[in-house]
């Protein structure tokens, strides 16, 4: 890190490659999608995604020279990506509570956008019937805490306490899973 | 604890609102974190998982605006916000650049992209004038003839018989460039950056690659090569 900015330091001579973008317009058609995919897995609202996906662009174009390859204009935006979501959970939280991770795979591919679909199927799995059920109405199809209630032959009372519980036990499962 | 915060942050997910800040603790985190999790593994229309159109609209024009306004070297602008400054310097984003790139740091062939994709753009004064550069003869097919017309110095030479010029000052910091003719390239003697004839730039060893050299516009008539230039600098037109 600290080479970075040490003149004297020797530094690596890099071949610049030759598959690159020709414009700027070019870097944000072919990779908006997938940045604001990404943040939208790690926020779970589409007004957050949006603000925190603007500020990684408008954050990101300025200093980028189009002589980087698609790769590394894409390693770069979900980098800049990383930053601004820790910064977003920095102010809002106080604490990191989702973060995009160093992976393999390129950052525009599913597994790199959201591992969410995989871990919530294993949780839900774990979970007793009636859990699952509440949290399946509720988050997966969006009905309404009556119409959850309705389907499960409950009172809208009972539906947010079996709610509240489901999510705390799902959390202790799904975090109990983390590495 | 903080119950309320907790419980108004996921109705809000539900209503796909955005959530207000609190001060979780580590089961209240551990909470949002699923509910967020639960929240983007909903598939199907409306659902947010993918940008509105009206957004990735809205966010071109908004770059647009900015980038219109850049400047060639990339200063920091003085409005921008704290969080702007902290990912635009950040240390993070630009050494993940650098790690990507390492696997690259060989000297690759210096195969010749088209110029199109690899010059920075044409060179051409507001206020120019034809100027001799060389006789034709002095610019025999594979020889790279530096010149040097006090406002601007570059290196004219022959593809396919007709005159090529590029611009002789690095486009990093303005050192003025050699061409180094047993690897066909331009060096730059402040930071090992090289360029190909063409003005495309094949090595460097900056955080991000500098852009290619600007071309100029030349001709060659009646035995002289002439390039399309500002006028000297000590005699101002």
């Amino acid at each position: 890190m600290t080479a970075q900015n040490d003149p004297v330091s020797p530094r690596p001579l890099r071949a610049v490659p030759n598959d690159g973008y020709t414009d700027w317009e070019a870097v944000y058609q072919d990779n908006a999608a997938w940045v604001y995919r990404t943040l939208f897995a790690r926020v779970g609202n589409r007004a957050d995604a949006e603000d925190l996906t603007a500020e990684v662009f408008l954050a990101a174009l300025r200093p980028l020279r189009l002589t980087a390859s698609v790769g590394e204009v894409r390693a770069y935006l979900r980098a800049t990506a990383r930053t601004v979501l820790a910064a977003h959970w920095r102010e809002t939280l106080g604490r990191e509570i989702t973060s995009i991770e160093d992976i393999e795979q390129p950052p525009d591919s599913e597994e790199a956008i959201s591992t969410a679909p995989r871990r919530v199927a294993q949780v839900l799995d774990t979970l007793p019937d009636r859990y699952r059920q509440i949290l399946e109405l509720r988050f997966l199809q969006g009905s309404s805490i009556k119409e959850s209630a309705a389907e499960l032959g409950i009172s809208v009372a009972n539906a947010k306490v079996l709610q509240h519980r489901a999510l705390r036990l799902a959390a202790q499962v799904n975090d109990g899973g983390k590495s | 604890m903080n119950a309320r915060g907790l419980r108004h942050y996921v109705d809000d997910l539900l209503r796909g609102r955005r959530p207000s800040p609190f001060q979780p603790d580590d089961f209240e985190a551990a909470q949002i974190r699923t509910a967020i999790e639960l929240r983007a593994a909903r598939k199907g229309p409306d659902v947010g998982d993918a940008p509105r159109q009206e957004f990735l609209t809205d966010l071109h024009r908004r770059l647009a605006e900015q980038m219109v306004g850049t400047p060639k070297q990339a200063a920091p602008k003085q409005n921008t916000t704290r969080r702007q400054v902290l990912v635009g310097t950040s240390a993070a984003a630009a050494a993940a650049v650098a790690a990507v790139s390492i696997d690259r740091a060989v000297t690759g062939s210096p195969t010749e992209a088209p110029a199109a994709s690899s010059a920075a753009g044409q060179l051409t004064p507001n206020n120019g004038s034809w100027q001799r550069v060389a006789a034709s003869s002095e610019v025999p097919d594979g020889l790279m003839h530096p010149f040097d017309l006090g406002s601007v110095s570059g290196f004219v030479r022959r593809v396919d018989g007709k005159p090529q010029a590029v611009s002789g000052v690095c486009t990093h910091q303005g050192c003025r460039l050699w061409f180094d003719a047993p690897d066909d390239r331009l060096r730059c003697p402040c930071h090992s950056t090289s360029f190909a004839p063409t003005g495309k730039v094949l090595t460097h060893q900056l955080p991000i690659a500098p852009k290619p050299l600007p071309t100029l516009v030349v001709r060659e008539v009646d035995g002289v090569i002439e390039v399309f230039a500002p006028p000297h600098p000590d005699q101002p037109a």
